[in-house]
């Protein structure tokens, strides 16, 4: 194992395109996330929060795990326990089998690589699309993704121009959106013709019974909305007590994955389609996978499993940035695959990943949820070097160990020590130097000698020239005082507008907002139908009679476009191609607006609003200004709660869809709108139940 | 003066290695105001074996070491972030299921400093009368940064320094890690390059730093480069020594 890690070390070294996109990547990935640190008001307590949380989930796991299942069956949701991998393919694929599913739309989980559920699917004559970009990219090459958040970091955009020259028969290009827009339209028909949707959970919500998803792309929504079944791989580990600890969670991974405030789409998933709504599966299933966890949580490495998956540890790690995810040879690479690896796919075979590592501590240093991975990392050779002793199979190397219990008996002696000292003081002067320090050394140890040189012993060693020193102070200084430079504190969030705020931060990631007067909002829309040139409006605002006016919105529309105007439950079928998407848009209403991330939240219900905020090309949402709230925290408290409760599904959205999966190149526009323009209005709120206080 | 004397770990590196490294933390400590003593029964505080897997072999070194230095009541100061590390940090988890030789290990890392934390932490001293015309990289060492916390102490005793010219490293691996740079040479000399690189074109004299297994990989990767650049420990610069390690 260990030999074949080495030859593939030494292959990635010598890649010199690999050497340049890991750099880029580390580069690009740490300081997108030191700026968006910098953002939160304190991201240190933030951070402490975030390990408090995790830790005291792993401490009682048990607990809500059985709260988790009872909540999500009290949802709708048909809920599976999978001890092992096997036990959790075979539940998907007898699913699969009992809808008759023969296609499944996939999209990016690491759970699901980890079980080796697409091979499954495929013995069992059932075809898997991956619908994200890069995961989709991989799966075309045959190969694993090589990243936990960047799964094709080690291609360049000539690589997948290639690859879709000879995989989906398009003209060769390296245009960064070309490529993704050929994807998006050989993916549009997966999404819709599925029988089944496939997708993991970066959290699930036990007090609440809701699956977390946290998206860029927009596959994630499809592949939970729009096939008529979903199974959702959850690790069990992923479980959050409660909502309430939701917000720093988000406000910490995806600041430390990708450097964003809040990706996308977070789509809040509570439950099936119910009765009275237009979009949405008719049946959610959850597979709680456990695959070893349970044995981590017993061991001394239940610290790992406090990972929430941000990958920036990879990204900090001097190792991944010299050999790359697929040298690992594990679904998790980077220092926190190094400790679960082992842990779920077994010591013998990953247990030496836990060598790979100087234990400089930099992915620690970056960790949301503060692992000790170093320390981690020093149990996992611990155990490694044990069970080396016994194996037949000794990875450890032979030498190793011998030198090591030499090294302990002399140093356990004073006297033996100094003895060691003089002898290899000789014996260095047999070995080839310059200018005291030896050339080449011998053994094992030539290792050294390949790119350094070793400074020779010395012939008297510190402990017998110390006898000689003067040891009595000498001051000469004057006591200075350990002053402290003191850190400027972070920057509070103005207190600005909570509007303004809102405005400024939609727009920072490409979303528009034009504040109308109410009375102005017919034009505004019909101006906006105009200026996107839709031939289609899907009309999905709900609680529509509650916004004065309503009427004339639509006649406005009429008076002034030739556009057609349809119910939001039919987006689905009128935008069943790209073509069709391109020329629509959909409008809804946004039940809430979050200022600190510009982000408008958008639930189920009869008017179709999760299909018509997803499949058109440009989406618009209404949102009054009554309804704009500082942050996540703030509307969960103030009537969320309760709305999540009503709705089978409350999405979170943060701009227009977006990848950066080719080079990190942002390419705006993927299986989601390519435009989100939301119109704040002094009208009344769309929150459809009671206003709030 | 809180702390008239100390007991000086000088650690197997340097005792073997580079004893001109302990000669200039004699100096810098004593032109601090404190008596040094040197534990003559001191040998190696054990974290070779604790990096490399075998906790049996450390724990032996551990409690070699915790007797050592428990003898005496004086606090203790070493001239290496990473041994630091290990007596502060590294015996805790070694004695984890240990009680008795968990208290007595935590007594010992109550009393043990880092060479520039005691400096300026404890005792309050930068101004050590120490002048150097140069322009010199400091490579803040992975264990001493993140694994102690340290980075202001040492930064603070160089400023004091008359006439030098500091920049700063990148805080990233040199890619020694102990056994790492045996078992993995070719990930430890790839991080090797990486380091060398950044301090070609910082363009310095010498490379400055608080952990000489660090010092000893980078001065080992510009001797086999044949670059005039050495490297010193940030005592040796207080001291008054050339650059060198030796």
């Amino acid at each position: 194992m260990r030999a074949a890690f080495h030859r593939r070390v030494r292959s990635a070294l010598a890649d010199p395109a690999l050497q340049q996109a890991l750099d880029h990547n580390a580069d690009r990935r740490q300081r997108a996330r030191l700026t968006a640190l910098a953002t939160l008001p304190d991201a240190e307590a933030t951070r402490r929060q975030v390990a408090g949380i995790r830790r005291n989930t792993l401490d009682q796991l048990d607990v809500q795990l059985a709260t988790l299942r009872e909540r999500l069956a009290e949802n709708g949701w048909q809920v599976h326990d999978a001890a092992s991998a096997e036990d959790a393919c075979r539940l998907a694929v007898d699913i699969c089998h009992e809808h008759g599913a023969t296609r499944v739309a996939k999209s990016k989980s690491m759970v699901t690589e980890e079980i080796g559920l697409n091979p499954a699917l495929e013995r069992a004559g059932i075809e898997v699309v991956e619908t994200d970009l890069g995961e989709y990219i991989v799966q075309l090459r045959g190969e694993p993704p090589a990243h936990i958040i960047s799964p094709i970091v080690h291609l360049t955009r000539q690589d997948v121009g290639a690859l879709f020259e000879s995989r989906l028969g398009i003209p060769y290009t390296d245009d960064v959106a070309t490529l993704n827009a050929a994807a998006r339209r050989t993916l549009r028909p997966v999404f819709l013709d599925a029988q089944v949707g496939v997708s993991g959970a970066n959290f699930a919500v036990a007090e609440t019974g809701t699956l977390v998803l946290v998206t860029n792309e927009g596959n994630g929504r499809l592949v939970t909305q729009a096939p008529p079944v979903h199974i959702a791989f959850v690790g069990i580990e992923r479980v959050v007590p409660a909502l309430a600890d939701l917000p720093p969670l988000l406000q910490l991974l995806p600041r430390s994955a990708t450097g964003q405030q809040l990706t996308s789409y977070v789509s809040l998933i509570q439950a099936p389609r119910a009765a009275n709504d237009a979009d949405g599966p008719l049946m959610r299933h959850a597979i709680l996978v456990d695959n070893g966890r349970t044995q981590i949580a017993g061991s001394d490495l239940r610290e790992s499993l406090a990972c929430i998956r941000c990958g920036a540890c990879l990204n900090a790690c001097p190792v991944y940035r010299e050999i790359g995810g697929h040298a690992y040879d594990s679904v998790y690479p980077g220092p926190i695959g190094s400790v679960i690896s082992p842990g779920l796919f077994g010591l013998a075979s990953h247990g030496h990943l836990a060598k790979a590592s100087s234990l400089c501590g930099a992915c620690r240093e970056v960790c949301p949820a503060d692992i000790d991975l170093p320390t981690l990392l020093l149990r996992l050779r611990r155990d490694y070097a044990q069970h080396a002793k016994h194996a037949k199979h000794a990875q450890q190397t032979w030498w190793l160990r011998a030198v090591m219990r030499v090294y302990a008996w002399t140093a356990s002696s004073p006297r033996r020590f100094g003895l060691a000292l003089r002898a290899l003081a000789w014996g260095t002067r047999l070995l080839p130097a310059r200018a005291g320090w030896a050339t080449g050394l011998p053994g094992p140890l030539r290792a050294w000698t390949l790119t350094r040189h070793f400074p020779a012993f010395q012939a008297i060693a510190f402990r017998r020239r110390v006898r000689r020193l003067d040891l009595a102070a000498h001051p000469v200084g004057r006591a200075s005082g350990g002053e402290t430079p003191t850190r400027p504190l972070p920057r509070p969030i103005e207190d600005e507008d909570l509007i303004a705020r809102f405005q400024r931060e939609l727009e920072a990631v490409g979303g528009e907002v034009q504040r109308v007067p109410a009375a102005g909002l017919p034009a505004a829309l019909a101006d906006t139908v105009l200026a996107v040139g839709a031939s289609q409006v899907f009309l999905a605002w709900q609680g529509g009679a509650l916004l004065p006016g309503f009427q004339s919105l639509e006649e406005e529309l009429r008076r002034r476009t030739a556009a057609r105007l349809l119910p939001g439950s039919d987006t689905r079928v009128a935008c069943s191609s790209i073509e069709q998407a391109a020329a629509s848009v959909g409008v809804t209403a946004a039940v809430a607006a979050l200022a600190d991330t510009g982000t408008i939240l958008v639930v189920s219900g009869p008017q179709g609003a999760q299909d018509a905020s997803l499949l058109p090309g440009a989406h618009v949402a209404i949102l009054s200004a009554q309804d704009v709230y500082p942050s996540l925290s703030d509307w969960l408290e103030h009537g969320g709660r309760s709305l999540l409760a009503e709705r089978s599904n409350v999405t979170l959205i943060t701009g227009p869809s977006r990848t950066a999966d080719i080079e990190m190149m942002l390419t705006i526009g993927v299986h989601g709108p390519s435009r989100l323009i939301v119109l704040v209005c002094d009208g009344a709120s769309q929150d459809p139940r009671e206003p709030r206080p | 003066m809180p702390f008239p004397r100390v007991q000086l770990l000088a650690t197997c590196l340097v005792d073997a290695l580079f004893p001109g490294v302990g000669e200039a933390v004699v100096t810098s400590l004593t032109r601090a105001g404190v008596e040094v003593t040197f534990p003559p029964d001191q040998t190696c505080c054990g974290q070779p074996a604790f990096n490399a897997g075998f906790w049996d072999e450390a724990r032996r070194m551990a409690r070699h070491t915790i007797d050592v230095f428990l003898a005496e009541p004086d606090p203790v100061v070493v001239p290496s972030g990473s041994c630091a590390q290990m007596i502060r940090h590294g015996y805790l988890e070694l004695f984890a299921d240990d009680p008795a030789w968990l208290d007595r290990a935590r007594v010992l890392a109550e009393k043990t400093s880092e060479l520039s934390e005691f400096l300026v932490d404890r005792i309050g001293q930068v101004e050590l009368g120490a002048s150097a015309s140069a322009r010199v990289a400091y490579h803040p060492s992975c264990h001493l940064l993140r694994g102690l916390g340290v980075d202001r102490q040492p930064r603070a005793l160089l400023g004091a320094v008359e006439g030098l010219e500091v920049h700063r490293l990148e805080a990233e691996c040199c890619g020694f890690g102990g056994v790492f740079a045996i078992d993995e040479p070719d990930l430890s000399g790839a991080m090797l390059d990486r380091k060398l690189t950044a301090i070609q074109s910082a363009g310095v004299t010498a490379v400055v730093g608080c952990d000489v297994s660090c010092l000893m990989q980078i001065e080992g990767g510009l001797r086999k480069h044949g670059s005039g650049v050495r490297c010193m420990h940030l005592a040796q610069l207080i001291a008054g020594q050339e650059p060198g390690l030796r």
